[in-house]
């Protein structure tokens, strides 16, 4: 049972890292009509950027914010006006396409450009373990688990709180109508592309320490966390992030009581599964699209 | 009386088809103008014209004084020009209230103001009182969603009056809605005439509901203005009679 809990809590705050990137994936989705294939890579160059600004010696937390900084302009607004804007209106395929093929770029112009090499990356927390009643979790799971849960109990709450969230809802919900009734669509849209440049770089900080930085480190987080916002529903936040935790438990579960050589394989069978039974996802709706 | 929205022979062509074909009309202040015709006869093309959300091939459209021809819909919504759609267009996970204070929140404060605004707005009361006028108080909690269609269409026309706008042009509101709540509807929009002042020109095919409301009828034919003038007048004309029933 202390093992079950054990693993229970690590893959949750694994879970908890694909929920932040599959986050990104629904809200472009959902106030963008985008599909990011290089949602993955998205996580991946922050971690080298961090890596830049703490070898040229700035510490840790000073290298996140700075990071976040940058990714905000190229991941966010420089992602939205240099691919999105110029081929959204030749609908989703296109963009499909050109982000597949921008996460083929960007892997190869780090593997190139920089190294080949996997590249250690620090921890946020401490090492070491804390005893929760006879169960040790770790401080790096912990600390994973309580700033993603903050960083999604606050996303949430901006979105459900506040005025600019409420705004980005409404084109979610109904662009036509958003924009009928004054809500500036394209300053929400950046916006979205903002938080998603944001919230991979939160992903790099949490999950580089375990995969290390190296330029396909987005393969596996880039298609776990497109799994997990399907799992969870494409139309749902909330579905997301049920997606990539689930997905981090029952890799663990499976990797643990089944064989390792499974683990990989459990976020490919639970898509299927969705996809076969429940397409609009576990706490998605199904909707009506004109086409 | 100075015309407050003036429409200059707009014409809008798909191809050889004239979907709107010299359509010329104006509207005074608080004026509420009302435009019929059968289906596929332009109606819908027109108020698209109108509110940049196609643009017209020739002609021009000014609203006082301005020339708006073309304008896209967010510069329009800023210059108090609002609008309803034929079909739904509320935000169905927000709840009610949520719906109309989002239609009018842009309206208020600046961007950075916005942004750490009350989650109200500060438009919680006229929400409120908007809710109170369509009788829709039982459900404000609700998301919109979830709510009848003749519900949902209420909300969406209340969401069109919350940032109370000078012009505003409604399609078909009657459609799809039970004839119960087709008379609340007539009251609720005489009042927000009375009480906001502004104009309004509607489509709609329900003739009674029609009749009733506007004091100045347009009929449309095969993009073109057939007949305008008052109810009575519009009714009895024998080509307006022809169009509808054929020869």
């Amino acid at each position: 049972m202390g093992d079950l809990i054990h693993l229970i809590l690590s893959g949750t705050a694994t879970g908890a890292i694909y929920a932040l990137a599959a986050l990104g994936f629904t809200l472009l989705w959902q106030a963008a009509g985008v599909i990011n294939f290089a949602q993955g890579e998205f996580v991946m160059l922050p971690a080298f950027a961090m890596l830049f600004f703490i070898a040229v010696g700035a510490p840790l937390w000073l290298s996140f914010l700075l990071t976040c900084a940058v990714a905000m302009v190229v991941l966010g607004y420089g992602f939205k006006r240099v691919i999105v804007d110029p081929l959204i209106k030749h609908g989703v395929i296109p963009l499909v396409i050109a982000t597949l093929g921008l996460s083929i770029a960007v892997k190869s112009i780090v593997r190139a450009g920089y190294s080949a090499e996997a590249h250690p990356f620090p921890s946020a927390f401490p090492a070491g373990q804390l005893s929760l009643g006879g169960i040790a979790v770790s401080y790096a799971d912990i600390g994973t688990l309580v700033l993603a849960g903050l960083i999604v109990i606050g996303l949430q709450m901006f979105l459900n709180k506040t005025v600019t969230g409420r705004a980005m809802q409404a084109v979610a919900q109904n662009t036509d109508a958003a924009r009928v009734l004054g809500i500036d669509v394209k300053r929400m849209v950046l916006y979205v592309f903002l938080i998603n440049a944001v919230l991979s770089v939160v992903a790099a900080l949490l999950v580089t320490p375990t995969y290390l930085a190296k330029f396909d480190m987005g393969d596996s987080i880039g298609q776990k966390a497109f799994f997990a916002a399907i799992i969870g529903g494409f139309n749902q936040t909330r579905g997301a992030l049920l997606g990539g935790v689930l997905i981090g438990i029952l890799e663990n579960v499976v990797g643990f009581y089944v064989s390792p050589a499974y683990k990989e394989g459990v976020a490919l069978v639970l898509f299927l599964a969705v996809i076969l039974f429940r397409p609009e996802g576990l706490l998605g709706k199904a909707e009506e699209r004109k086409v | 009386m100075t015309p407050f929205l003036e429409v200059k022979d707009v014409r809008k062509a798909y191809g050889a088809i004239k979907a709107v074909d010299g359509v010329s009309f104006d509207v005074g202040p608080g004026e509420i103008v009302g435009v019929i015709g059968p289906n596929g006869s332009g109606k819908t093309t027109l108020f698209n014209s109108i509110l940049g959300q196609i643009a017209p091939t020739s002609g021009h459209v000014e609203f006082c004084g301005e020339d708006i021809t073309g304008m896209s819909p967010l510069e329009l919504s800023r210059r108090g020009v609002g609008r309803t759609f034929q079909t739904l267009q509320v935000f169905v996970k927000l709840s009610v209230r949520d719906n109309l204070i989002a239609a009018a929140q842009e309206f208020k404060g600046t961007l950075g103001g916005r942004l750490f605004a009350k989650p109200d707005a500060g438009l919680g009361d006229h929400a409120d009182q908007m809710i109170e006028l369509f009788r829709l108080k039982h459900v404000a909690h609700l998301p919109a969603g979830s709510l009848s269609y003749g519900q949902q269409k209420l909300i969406d026309i209340a969401m069109a009056f919350m940032a109370a706008p000078r012009l505003v042009l409604l399609d078909e509101p009657c459609a799809g809605v039970n004839p119960s709540l087709v008379d609340q509807l007539h009251d609720r929009l005489v009042e927000l005439n009375k009480t906001q002042g502004g104009s309004f020109v509607v489509i709609e095919h329900n003739m009674d509901f029609i009749m009733k409301l506007c004091p100045h009828v347009i009929c449309m034919v095969e993009g073109k203005v057939l007949a305008e003038g008052p109810p009575a007048q519009v009714q009895g004309n024998r080509a307006v009679l022809e169009a509808y029933l054929g020869n």
